[in-house]
């Protein structure tokens, strides 16, 4: 199933996301995680975006999921958070 | 001594060819072969630029883009989608590991930001930084910035405006909700403002220039030396422009 969420990260940025996600096992396929706030180096959301497929649609998996990427691939991010991303994510499910 | 770093001068370019310069300055930089570097541009024919992690056909109607004349590029730099239109850009490379640039990435940004607010005390405006990566007069918005670092180098441009369409810019950038837009256009009419707005005359765009040199040269405590791209700049941004930022596949990637 395809879904898409608009998050203002509260004293940050638009987060826009966009999912395909396996109904049946509520589990993540594809992802792309836009927005205008920033991340140091840029090009790691491109691996965060291949390395979250796969993951539960689920508040705890995703969240530790996503600050196990940030913290393998030392990303910076300003005006977003990985609760925020968690948050954005999870705002796709109906 | 002062410590000498370089003014660029470029005038008006092409919203790919900004993009480009901006991208061989760094890596020029980075590779040692130019001082640290403070260019100032305006973009011909106007222009829309989004940040590095937008997509850009949910931001942007590329239609009407095309039908205005108008020029769409995604930079390096994260941040949101600006309308380049009566404004001066600046970009300033510099070493990651300068004395003048603060490691922690948001500091950074109010450093050079404070560069901006000395430049527009000079032309007797009076402004704040407003973290992230705004400054404002009266609490209205005047100047948007981005930062990138690569290969150990800081790129920080931003626009100082010097005036603003609202309504032109909103026939050009999508909004998340329709129905809500003509209260957007209100709001957005409300929080920003311009260079002309403030002062309430026009100002030209070499007088912002020069007023925005001091400001670098006192809050870095630096002398500008004017001089221009090198012949190898030239050919990397050339190489860039056509290869990159020029490309359907670079501006829409995501």
């Amino acid at each position: 199933m395809q879904a898409h969420s608009v998050y203002k990260i509260p004293q940050g940025k638009l987060l826009k996301i966009s999912l395909e996600y396996d109904e049946k096992n509520n589990v993540i396929m594809t992802i792309r995680i836009a927005g205008d706030f920033f991340a140091y180096p840029e090009e790691a959301i491109e691996a965060m975006e291949k390395k979250i497929r796969g993951t539960v649609l689920e508040q705890k998996h995703l969240l530790e999921k996503i600050q196990a990427i940030i913290s393998e691939d030392h990303i910076q991010f300003i005006g977003v958070d990985a609760e925020g991303l968690t948050q954005g994510i999870l705002m796709c499910k109906p | 001594m002062k410590e000498q770093w370089r003014l660029l001068k470029t005038g008006f370019n092409t919203a790919f060819s900004n993009m480009a310069i901006d991208r061989a300055i760094l890596v020029a930089n980075s590779k040692g072969k130019v001082p640290p570097t403070l260019r100032f541009y305006g973009w011909v024919p106007r222009a829309i630029s989004i940040g590095y992690f937008q997509s850009l056909t949910d931001e942007v109607d590329i239609l009407t883009c095309e039908r205005l004349g108008v020029d769409c590029v995604r930079r390096i730099t994260g941040g949101g989608a600006v309308f380049h239109d009566k404004e001066v850009t600046y970009s300033i490379i510099i070493p990651e590991n300068h004395p003048a640039i603060p490691k922690n990435i948001l500091k950074s940004y109010g450093r050079i930001c404070n560069a901006l607010i000395q430049g527009l005390t000079h032309l007797g405006i009076s402004s704040t930084y407003a973290p992230i990566n705004d400054l404002l007069v009266n609490g209205k918005k005047i100047s948007g910035n981005a930062q990138t670092r690569k290969e150990r180098t800081v790129l920080q441009h931003g626009t100082i405006l010097m005036d603003v369409d609202v309504d032109t810019m909103f026939s050009l950038l999508k909004v998340p909700n329709e129905k809500i837009k003509d209260k957007l256009i209100k709001d957005v009419k409300q929080r920003v403002t311009s260079i002309q707005h403030v002062l309430g005359k026009k100002i030209g765009f070499e007088e912002v220039e020069d007023a925005l040199k001091i400001g670098f040269e006192d809050e870095f405590d630096i002398e500008l030396i004017k001089g221009s791209l090198t012949k190898e700049e030239e050919t990397l941004a050339r190489q860039f422009e056509k290869a990159c930022f020029s490309t359907t596949q670079w501006n829409q990637r995501r």
